[in-house]
């Protein structure tokens, strides 16, 4: 019995432990006082008001950069997943490991290296590649790809063939029964693909900081350089509208899709 | 692409032409890949065999000074044993918080356990940024911690908690923590709790039964989880930049520097390339424990 109760708080511990940051960032977001000190002295909802139009445009640059990644990346993962788990050419598992490589290299180091990509391909190209949005979207591709194209394999392990089989000899098309049949069956860790390059992208700084800049900064970035000189109110305020936001997201998921079935995905 | 999909029974001579099928299929993925992430990286890697000559400039000629350098220079030793200690102290927190939590999920059967998946798996789900920045209420010098330990006067003077060394590793432990305990719950799960019941009807005190049953049937899952744990901790950029407050150089903030505010290109490219390759060996390691950890667990089942 007394193991359980130490147990028990242990657990109560660590779990307020995992959640004390995410619960800070709302009530010190209402603090009247200066925003780091804690207790809050007075409650005020003015840092929300001071929020700085630039954090709203760099959400926007945040939104249509993940679902632009979202998007490319279930679009070529598809493809390359059902080549991988179906075809027999050469070279497949070695190609298999170098299209999930990005996963295993640090975020800074893709991100350095797209920003010397960049300066490269100017000198080759005189194709600004740095500070624009299509920048952006190749860095964010760099993680959105094999995260997709792992969504899918993972999906396509328990893929039944027969459904193909049946919709070919009930007279459709290869096209028909791939739109029709395939897709569909694999729906889901399609889906789950197109989430996670959209929540990754979402959240990345690495990469960002580095082939971003200019107009073309995402919110986390924005935040991360802000933060970096002087610590106002205002962060805090946008920083709990974040948080409201991804509880929102995560409980539109779980409706959606559940959200056991969407870590399934990543494992 | 369907036709090539039911080929994988048909006869072997349309199986040849599938296989060229699904080679012209994966082909644009991988064209796009080799440009957008093998080029970078192979660039980065070019970059770090050459010299500087003077701010963001590199020179033409060939030289192994960088790697050579970071082996000799006390400077940059210092910086390696940095993000080794900070990989290590992150990893021992990650083990000793996380372990009593993923033996309660690993054994508990209370309607409680999806929702104590739900709160370990949820710090994911929010944006690291915002995690780190909800720090600072708590560390800062008047922050939750401090202001706790001064009214219970544990403390004279309120503890420098962020902005160093220890905010970063506070920061990193939290951002991990839930991977430890996700790998250690997945392997606990799999040891038989008879084991622990036997060692305890034989006379087992709790603590013996965890140290010389629990603990060396589990040891596969500590090993894994800490290359995993460690690696992310060397790798991480945005907790240390942040928590660490500009004033903490490990691997990744050294590298940023270098590209962001000093201009030496090759310097951060040499960096950069001995992370990438230290990163990936750990991973491909880890790999390889769960690999074996994979095969002596299922011929235990087969026993």
């Amino acid at each position: 019995m007394i193991r359980w109760f130490a147990l028990r708080a242990t657990l109560f511990l660590t779990f307020a432990f995992l959640l004390a940051p995410v619960c800070v960032v709302v009530i010190a977001s209402f603090n009247g006082g200066p925003v780091l000190s804690f207790p809050p002295r007075s409650f005020t909802t003015h840092w929300y008001a001071l929020i700085k139009p630039e954090f709203f445009a760099a959400l926007e640059v945040s939104l249509i950069v993940g679902a632009v990644t979202a998007l490319l990346s279930v679009g070529l993962g598809l493809p390359a997943a059902l080549a991988l788990s179906r075809g027999r050419f050469p070279g497949r598992d070695g190609l298999n490991a170098i299209l999930l490589s990005p996963l295993i290299v640090p975020a800074l180091v893709t991100g350095v290296a797209l920003y010397q990509f960049s300066l490269t391909f100017w000198d080759l190209t005189h194709v600004v590649l740095g500070g624009t949005l299509i920048g952006l979207i190749v860095g964010h591709l760099t993680f959105g790809i094999p995260f997709s194209v792992r969504a899918i394999l993972a999906g396509h392990a328990r893929f039944d063939y027969a459904l193909e089989e049946a919709a070919l000899n009930l007279g459709a098309t290869p096209l028909q029964t791939f739109w029709r049949v395939t897709v569909p069956v694999l729906r889901p860790s399609i889906v789950a693909g197109g989430i996670f390059a959209f929540v990754m992208s979402l959240d990345d700084v690495p990469i960002a900081l580095f082939i971003g800049g200019g107009d073309a900064t995402t919110l986390p970035v924005r935040i991360f350089t802000t933060v970096e000189f002087d610590f106002g109110g205002d962060v805090m305020a946008i920083a709990a509208l974040i948080v409201g936001g991804s509880i929102v997201l995560m409980l539109a998921l779980d409706r959606l899709i559940g959200l056991d079935r969407l870590f399934g995905a990543r494992a | 692409m369907s036709t090539a999909a039911i080929d994988r029974s048909a006869a072997p001579a349309r199986t040849r032409r599938a296989a060229d099928v699904w080679l012209w299929i994966v082909l644009p993925t991988t064209a796009v890949f080799c440009l957008i992430f093998a080029t970078p990286i192979l660039d980065l890697t070019a970059l770090s065999f050459h010299a500087m000559t003077g701010p963001a400039q590199v020179g033409d000629a060939f030289t192994l000074a960088n790697y050579r350098a970071f082996v000799t220079d006390p400077f940059y030793l210092q910086i390696l044993l940095r993000t080794c200690w900070l990989g290590a102290l992150v990893t021992l927190g990650c083990l000793v918080i996380g372990y009593p939590v993923a033996y309660y999920l690993a054994r508990t059967s209370s309607r409680w356990r999806g929702m104590a998946l739900f709160l370990v798996i949820s710090p994911l789900l929010v944006s690291a940024i915002v995690r780190n920045i909800g720090w600072f209420p708590l560390l800062s010098e008047s922050g939750l911690v401090n202001w706790a330990l001064l009214k219970l006067g544990v403390i004279g003077a309120p503890l420098p908690l962020v902005n160093n060394f220890t905010g970063v590793v506070i920061g990193l432990v939290h951002a991990l923590l839930p991977f430890m305990i996700l790998t250690l719950t997945t392997v606990i799960q799999r040891i038989d709790a008879d084991l622990e019941e036997a060692a305890a009807n034989l006379g087992a005190g709790p603590l013996e039964a965890f140290w010389r049953v629990l603990l060396p049937l589990s040891l596969p899952g500590v090993v894994s989880g800490s290359l995993l744990v460690f690696t992310m901790a060397i790798s991480a950029y945005t907790t240390p930049a942040i928590l660490g407050g500009n004033r903490v150089l490990v691997m990744a903030t050294y590298i940023a520097q270098q590209f962001r505010t000093v201009l030496n290109y090759p310097a951060g490219g040499t960096a950069a390339a001995l992370l990438l390759v230290f990163a990936a060996l750990l991973t491909l390691l880890a790999l390889q424990v769960r690999t074996a950890d994979g095969e002596s667990a299922s011929e235990g089942r087969g026993a």
